[in-house]
């Protein structure tokens, strides 16, 4: 049985933000209009400006430009709680471009491509008569962990790269048949038994089965160059040029075809798919990527099963920080105001707070995870609460409704807190989206505001997708994504559905959500994002204690 | 016709006065003058001709068409203004109006008009005399009160803020202030530009007031929903959840 929770976590958080001495049921205050001065972030911004001034030769930042000479700061700026951790950082911490760890994130991402092996073994020994057995493979790893970064494996007088530029690439095999897993070499495997609860593991093992693959991660700085589209083709290459290496093959026979075949098409799996002509992008870019996807990318489900609460509320915050920051924010749209929408969902304990509020209310009346009928009176019943317990404290804690002071960051956390909680109590994805929308109805007719023009469309006519059969109308929400029709243009949506698809299955403890390839693979060690536990590691991004790669400082000056 | 709209269900004084913002049977609260509405506004300066986008209506030599002999042009239109704005921001506590309300007291009520929702913001565009008018009667209407809604074109931050220790809702511009004889006072047009003189509002609702007139369901004025522990649905919650449950069905179609 679950454990219960303290209520109005957020309070903490507020006490941190406005100090702890203020009246938290206060509708009124003094506004001191400080400026921007009074946030040291920002005067880190200006004196770092005055610096660069005299070098660039031409202006740039300058806070009182804004508004007519009026800067920010007229009201109090309050830093940010990562939420479930203790970590507290300025807004400015939050916007991608100087955090870190969620450019990490991104990056751990694209960089990500899984191979199988099994197709390319059987090309080996039906079509060339060679021999595979453990000792192969496991030499083939070692070579690979040479080529795959940028080395040079068969060929006379190449060019390299250098190893501190490329060090966090990496490959490791995985598979569903432990008699094989036994025979590869430690550093080549993620082991599933190790990395996962035993139940978790069995699962796991049961659905990948004798198959054999590649969890494959090109260097950081390779991406970053390029775009997700390259990784395929960078470890396609490095493959194959592997495959020719370790089993003394003919670089230029037609078999050298059937293996390339296998590695960059036959049994790959890309982490997002490519998008229509309208939106241009090749695979492995964030458009793409599947709710159900992050869902199995974020890790909390094998550290914290527990509390799929938790679960879920890391990945609405990969996908808050993937999707409607770097995403919509950047890709699609432009500016800064996207990261202030996106941070609502995962800082100040706030969806945390209305999170446990509902589904100990389920658990209550259910009798546990996942035990609620798979209906619609689930989520009206469900999402009539959450929302109305949320809306309720808006107005209790006038610095809370003051901290998510656009409606469309209420409108996102109180939907999502209304999705999560439907979504665990009944274990179906579907029920948590019917809840997601009525909370966003229940929240415009109490309050006569929602969120930007947007929401009109998206969330007022969205009941009738939920259960929609025609594949341009619905889909299950596991296999829904950044693209999906209707959800294209809207910030402080797509996280929040991907953690309404994770928390489903985090609610029946499942293994994974939709791909146990993807489950794995982002388990595997050698990632420099810390997946189990993403908000945390945000709050090492914003901290500056977070080291990501892709680096070029070793082969540049010193600052 | 004997058909009587009723606009919206249920019998609290929100329900109530939610009908009457959208029937537009509102009360006059106060007269601003229409050039103070001109300058607070901004688009032009009160008195100077009405800029426009094409020759009155009467001599373009219209088509014949049955629409445009069934619908009588707007005054604007039928000058051929120019499409303007006004765009409001209501405080959350307690304001009179909440944007959609303000959207569909002008998309039934106001001739010509496009209005657009927000959470922070509510615009209403139409032509640019015609804009003027409805601005007058949102300003002149129990729909406004001075010291919780104010006109903001931009930088509209503060819907849902705490309030200023003087009970005036808070803009980083500062486009009002309260005045030392209890009247609140335009110093900026819209958009943030200072105007030349300082332009009377009104007094302010007092909270009772506020909370009369107001169409907001709070916890502390009329909930929607009753209080965690002790839930009792408005009917508008009945009337949602049917809504809802219709939408979600209907999209079910497995044929």
């Amino acid at each position: 049985m679950a454990v219960k929770h303290t209520k109005k976590l957020f309070v903490r958080a507020l006490n941190k933000k406005f100090g702890k001495d203020f009246d938290l049921a206060g509708q009124k205050t003094e506004y001191k209009r400080l400026g921007p001065e009074q946030n040291a972030r920002k005067r880190e911004f200006m004196e770092y400006a005055k610096k660069l001034e005299g070098k660039r030769g031409m202006t740039g930042y300058n806070p009182y430009v804004h508004a007519g000479g009026i800067p920010l700061g007229q009201r109090q700026l309050v830093p940010y709680k990562l939420s479930g951790t203790e970590y507290v950082v300025e807004g400015d911490d939050l916007h991608f471009v100087n955090n870190p760890a969620m450019q990490q994130m991104w990056d751990d991402v694209r960089r990500t491509i899984v191979v199988g092996l099994d197709m390319a073994h059987e090309v080996l020994q039906k079509r060339l008569g060679k021999e595979v057995t453990p000792e192969t493979i496991n030499n083939y790893l070692e070579i690979l962990n040479h080529a795959m970064p940028g080395a040079a494996v068969v060929q006379e007088h190449m060019v390299e790269t250098h190893p501190g530029l490329v060090d966090d690439c990496n490959v490791r095999v995985f598979t569903g048949d432990d008699a094989l897993a036994d025979e590869i070499d430690d550093q080549y495997l993620i082991n599933i038994n190790k990395m996962f609860p035993e139940d978790q593991a069995e699962a796991l093992k049961a659905a990948i089965g004798k198959t054999s693959w590649q969890a494959i991660h090109v260097p950081t700085i390779v991406v970053r160059s390029c775009d997700g589209g390259t990784t395929s083709r960078w470890s396609a290459m490095q493959l194959c040029m592997t495959f020719i290496d370790a089993y003394n093959m003919c670089a230029g026979e037609a078999a050298v075809a059937d293996l390339a075949y296998a590695a960059k098409h036959a049994a790959v799996l890309q982490m997002s798919e490519m998008l229509p002509a309208r939106r241009a992008r090749g695979p492995n870019n964030p458009g793409g990527l599947s709710f159900g996807f992050l869902a199995d990318m974020v890790q909390t489900s094998r550290v914290a099963a527990a509390d799929p609460v938790k679960v879920s509320l890391n990945v609405v915050a990969a996908g808050a920080a993937l999707y409607d920051q770097i995403w919509l924010g950047s890709y699609m749209s432009g500016g800064v105001g996207f990261t202030q929408y996106a941070t609502a969902a995962y800082t100040n304990d706030v969806l945390d707070d209305f999170c446990y509020y509902g589904v100990d209310f389920a658990n209550d009346k259910f009798g546990g995870f996942a035990k609620a009928p798979k209906l619609l009176d689930t989520a009206k019943e469900l999402a009539t609460e959450v929302n109305a317990y949320g809306m309720e404290q808006y107005e209790a804690f006038p610095t809370l409704l003051e901290d998510h002071f656009g409606g469309s960051q209420r409108a996102s956390v109180l939907a999502a807190a209304s999705g999560i909680t439907s979504a665990i109590a009944s274990g179906h994805s579907q029920v948590g989206l019917a809840g997601w929308y009525l909370s966003m109805l229940l929240h415009k007719e109490g309050w006569g505001r929602l969120g930007f023009f947007g929401y009109d469309l998206q969330d007022q006519c969205g009941p009738t997708n939920v259960f929609s059969y025609q594949s341009d109308e619905g889909n299950p929400l596991e296999l829904r994504g950044a693209n999906y029709p209707n959800y294209a243009m809207n910030v402080g949506h797509q996280g929040e559905y991907a953690g309404i698809s994770s928390a489903a299955h985090a609610g029946r403890m499942d293994a994974f959500a939709v791909n146990p390839l993807i489950k794995v693979t982002f388990s595997n060690p050698g990632m420099v994002f810390d997946w189990a536990d993403v908000r945390a590691c945000f709050g090492k991004g914003g901290a500056r204690e977070f080291r990501a790669a892709g680096d070029r400082s070793l082969v540049m000056p010193a600052v | 016709m004997a058909y009587t709209p009723q606009y919206y269900p249920g019998s609290t004084s929100v329900g109530i006065n939610r009908r009457k913002h959208m029937s537009g049977n509102l009360e006059k609260l106060r007269d601003i003058p229409e050039a103070d509405v001109v300058a607070v506004m901004g688009h032009r300066a009160p008195g100077a001709d009405y800029s426009s986008t094409h020759p009155p209506l009467k001599e373009m030599g219209e088509p014949d068409c049955p629409i445009r002999q069934i619908v009588a042009p707007t005054a604007g239109a039928a000058a051929g203004d120019r499409v303007r704005y006004s765009q409001w921001t209501d405080s959350m506590y307690f304001a009179p109006s909440i944007p959609y309300w303000r959207s569909y007291w002008g998309a039934i009520n106001c001739k010509g008009c496009d209005p657009g929702t927000l959470s922070g913001r509510q615009i209403i565009e139409a032509r640019e005399r015609d804009i003027e008018a409805y601005t007058k009667a949102q300003y002149d209407s129990e729909m406004t009160d001075v010291a919780l809604c104010s006109m903001r074109g931009c930088t509209v931050h503060g819907h849902s803020l705490r309030l200023e220790e003087n009970g005036m809702q808070f803009d980083m511009l500062a486009r009002t202030e309260m005045g030392s004889d209890g009247n609140v006072y335009a110093v900026k047009d819209q958009v943030g530009i200072p105007l030349d003189r300082k332009i009377n509002l009104g007094k302010p609702m007092s909270e009772a007031e506020a909370k009369k007139r107001t169409t907001i369901f709070r916890v502390d004025g009329i909930p929607m929903c009753g209080k965690v522990g002790a839930r009792k649905y408005d009917e508008a919650v009945d009337a949602l959840h049917h809504m809802w449950e219709l939408r979600s069905k209907w999209g079910f179609r497995p044929e």
